[in-house]
């Protein structure tokens, strides 16, 4: 197992500044992104809430295709839109695991639990926990994780943001993290969910055009392609240096598939992504979304590696390259932007690099959004309102769950501002995290109605210091090798996640059985009847009373 | 493995009774609000012999599924993960075993074998299966009688529609 090219690449991302970029401050491409960033400020204006509900789930009132899109422009930030085709440059074969691992995950995401999800019917993934396993530790463990997904992940996307403001602007990097989370914070506290659902549409599209654009352009201008870039692409691959494509290269088999697992199961367990399903009408429009919101996911993810090979080519053809060189060569600066720079360095007009700029803004600003929204109700409906003060109001919640936006924005921006990976490696953090706490919790809970409060807690605990532990090993003070290859942070979940779902179980079998109205709610997940609009499962199976949870 | 095999199609009975230690819900009362689903097709009884089952009475247990919605359902379940397994992770374990063979060129697209059946054929039949289980999974619902256009009505104090939907305006609520 390779931990040495993963450690590399670490390593490499901090040359953070990229040297091929041209930093300078550009009229036109600035021009855009400011009126970019004007338009999601007026849409979330128009689509601006007060209540509650409408603050998280859009009064789950979306249809099928917009929410695609959400799921789309949720789903795609920085690390889709810049971080993947870096880290396809960059690693080479072992790049293509994160296509894989994050495109997958949705086809498990809906056969075992888009539907039931909508079906239980709570806002938010703390809220499954804390009600399924009935238990405010649960809860609490539930918002824990769902916050520290938040953070980490958005780290990624305020680095994202930061690189592409370079080009754009020309200030400094720390100047420009700070400014672009400013307005994503500024935007947030304005507009909240119903907002940000509208804008996601609206962000899904100007990220679509933006990277599609830069795919076909760049690959027309430098005789790579016509039509069909997304194949087009094959016939160069054999041109280029045997560290694009040679298989296993960067990395072992192990720590491919291992990362390859953690993206696919962390997929299943993101609170960001499950919340989508909480926004639709009824369980039907959840499958459909799914598709459509996979459909508008692949529409990218078809044309990244295509746009890594033409901007290694580019990168190698000038006075920057050779890509893959011993000394020098392409830095982690430079891979997280090999977007912008593939079509800097094809000599396109700046408005059109502005273009492709504003499209990795809009990506990481809509994914930002989305954790930020999960992560301030983790902290105002779950923890603050269901433990600390079950009286607040709702003007109470509400000024809270912005509170927690201002902090962690603040908290994130300092942490970008010397981050420890990549963007697609912070991202996939975030993702093992999710793979080994929440995913068993969800799929166990919704699948097995003997899971019990105990089982889960005992997994909960266990999972959280597995990825605790991988990460510290990793990034911070390594401690242990053999720890180091068995649960390396980026694929903790391969073993991980089978570690927690047979402590679960063994827990819970050992322990007493959940009461019956915790297994009515499981079995309505599931029931084949149709169920209204706000209904949820501890409705129906409780009819209507509140459980009060046992500890 | 997808199904225990010693359940037979019509044993849901059975196991409803067996579980009868649990004093069963005064059903009327409790779940008697909700209106069954709209069972009166004709189309082989599958849909009136399930409104007899009483979803919240009966075990969920993807291992050994009780009533015959669950089963069929499980099946396409089952099935496509199964399909969804090879066609995702076969590509690199092929890769990984037989290398040589992986890496030869493809014609016409010229790309290695290995990075196109792992960067397009995996991801993309993530999306193809997705569709086939959407579309398989609206034609259970048909069989099974399920309409979720028109969804029930709850008992016991849910706000209706409408009101939510003067939520999802926006806030003019308040």
């Amino acid at each position: 197992m390779n931990v040495d090219a993963v450690n590399a690449a670490l390593l490499q991302s901090n040359e953070l500044l990229p040297e091929a970029l041209d930093i300078s401050f550009k009229p036109i491409p600035a021009v855009l992104v400011i009126a970019m960033l004007a338009l999601f400020l007026v849409v979330g204006y128009l689509f601006k809430v007060a209540d509650t509900e409408g603050m998280w789930v859009a009064g789950r009132s979306i249809g099928n295709v917009e929410n695609g899109m959400a799921i789309g422009a949720n789903w795609m930030s920085a690390a889709s839109f810049l971080g993947l085709a870096g880290l396809v440059a960059l690693s080479g074969f072992y790049g293509l695991a994160f296509i894989i691992g994050w495109t997958a995950g949705y086809f498990v995401l809906l056969i075992f639990l888009a539907a039931q999800m909508r079906r239980f019917g709570k806002y938010t993934a703390p809220d499954f926990v804390g009600d399924r396993f009935n238990s405010d530790t649960a809860r609490a463990l539930g918002a824990l994780t769902t916050i520290l997904i938040g953070f980490v992940y958005s780290v990624g996307q305020a680095r994202g943001m930061g690189l592409v403001g370079l080009y754009v602007f020309g200030t400094d990097y720390a100047t420009m993290v700070l400014i672009m989370m400013a307005i994503t914070v500024a935007y947030l506290t304005l507009s909240g969910m119903m907002g940000a659902t509208k804008n996601m549409a609206v962000q899904y599209v100007i990220l679509i055009v933006a990277f599609l654009a830069a795919v076909y352009v760049v690959g027309l201008t430098g005789g790579y392609s016509t039509v069909l870039p997304q194949i087009e692409y094959g016939a160069l691959i054999n041109d280029l240096n045997s560290e694009f494509s040679e298989p296993f290269a960067n990395s072992s088999f192990f720590l491919w598939i291992a990362t390859a697992f953690s993206l696919v199961f962390g997929t299943c367990g993101l609170p960001h992504v499950l919340v989508r399903f909480y926004t639709v009408e009824n369980e039907k429009v959840a499958r459909q979304s799914t598709v459509w919101g996979l459909f508008f996911i692949m529409i990218l993810y078809w044309g990244a590696p295509a746009l890594a090979a033409f901007g290694v080519d580019l990168y190698d053809a000038s006075q920057y390259g050779p890509t893959y060189a011993a000394e020098g060569g392409m830095s982690g600066g430079e891979g997280d932007l090999i977007v912008v720079l593939a079509a800097q360095l094809s000599s396109l007009p700046t408005w059109f690099v502005g273009l492709v700029a504003a499209g990795g803004i809009a990506a990481a600003i809509a994914t930002t959004a989305g954790l930020f929204i999960t992560a301030s109700s983790a902290v105002s409906h779950d923890i603050y309102t269901n433990i600390i003060n079950p009286d607040a109001t709702q003007r109470e919640q509400v000024l809270v769950g912005r509170a927690t936006i201002v902090v962690l924005g603040a908290i994130v921006s300092v942490t970008a501002l010397d981050p420890p990976a990549l963007v697609g490696e912070l991202v996939a953090l975030a993702f093992s995290l999710a793979a080994i706490v929440l995913f068993p919790m969800f799929f166990l809970g919704l699948w097995w109605e003997n899971t019990n409060r105990q089982g889960a807690l005992a997994g909960m605990i266990v999972g959280l210091t597995i990825w605790v532990a991988a990460v510290v090993n990793d990034l911070i003070v390594p401690f242990s090798d053999l720890y180091g290859q068995v649960f390396p942070a980026i694929g903790a979940a391969l073993v991980g996640t089978p570690l927690v779902f047979a402590i679960t179980i063994a827990v819970s079998k050992a322990t007493e059985e959940p009461p019956e109205e915790t297994k009515r709610m499981v079995r309505q997940c599931h029931s084949p009847e149709p169920m209204s609009r706000q209904e949820s499962a501890e409705d129906v199976a409780t009819d209507g009373g509140e459980t009060p949870a046992d500890d | 493995m997808t199904q225990n095999p010693s359940h037979e199609p019509d044993d849901t009975a059975d196991d409803l009774a067996a579980d009868g230690g649990r004093p069963s819900p005064p059903s009327d009362g409790a779940d008697g609000g909700r209106p069954s689903p709209p069972s009166a097709r004709t189309d082989g009884g599958v849909a009136e012999r399930e409104a007899d089952v009483d979803y919240l009475d009966t075990e969920i247990n993807i291992l050994k599924p009780k009533t015959p919605f669950m089963r069929d359902h499980l099946k396409q379940v089952w099935a496509g993960f199964v399909a969804w397994t090879i066609l995702t992770w076969g590509p690199v374990t092929a890769t990984f075993l037989a290398p040589e063979l992986m890496t030869q060129e493809l014609p016409i697209i010229q790309f290695p074998a290995h990075y196109f059946t792992v960067a397009f054929v995996a991801p993309t039949s993530s999306l193809v299966l997705a569709y086939i289980y959407t579309r398989r999974r609206a034609r259970l619902d048909e069989k099974y009688g399920i309409d979720h256009s028109t969804p029930a009505e709850s008992e016991g104090g849910s706000s209706p529609p409408e009101e939510g939907a003067a939520v999802s305006d926006g806030g003019e609520a308040e």
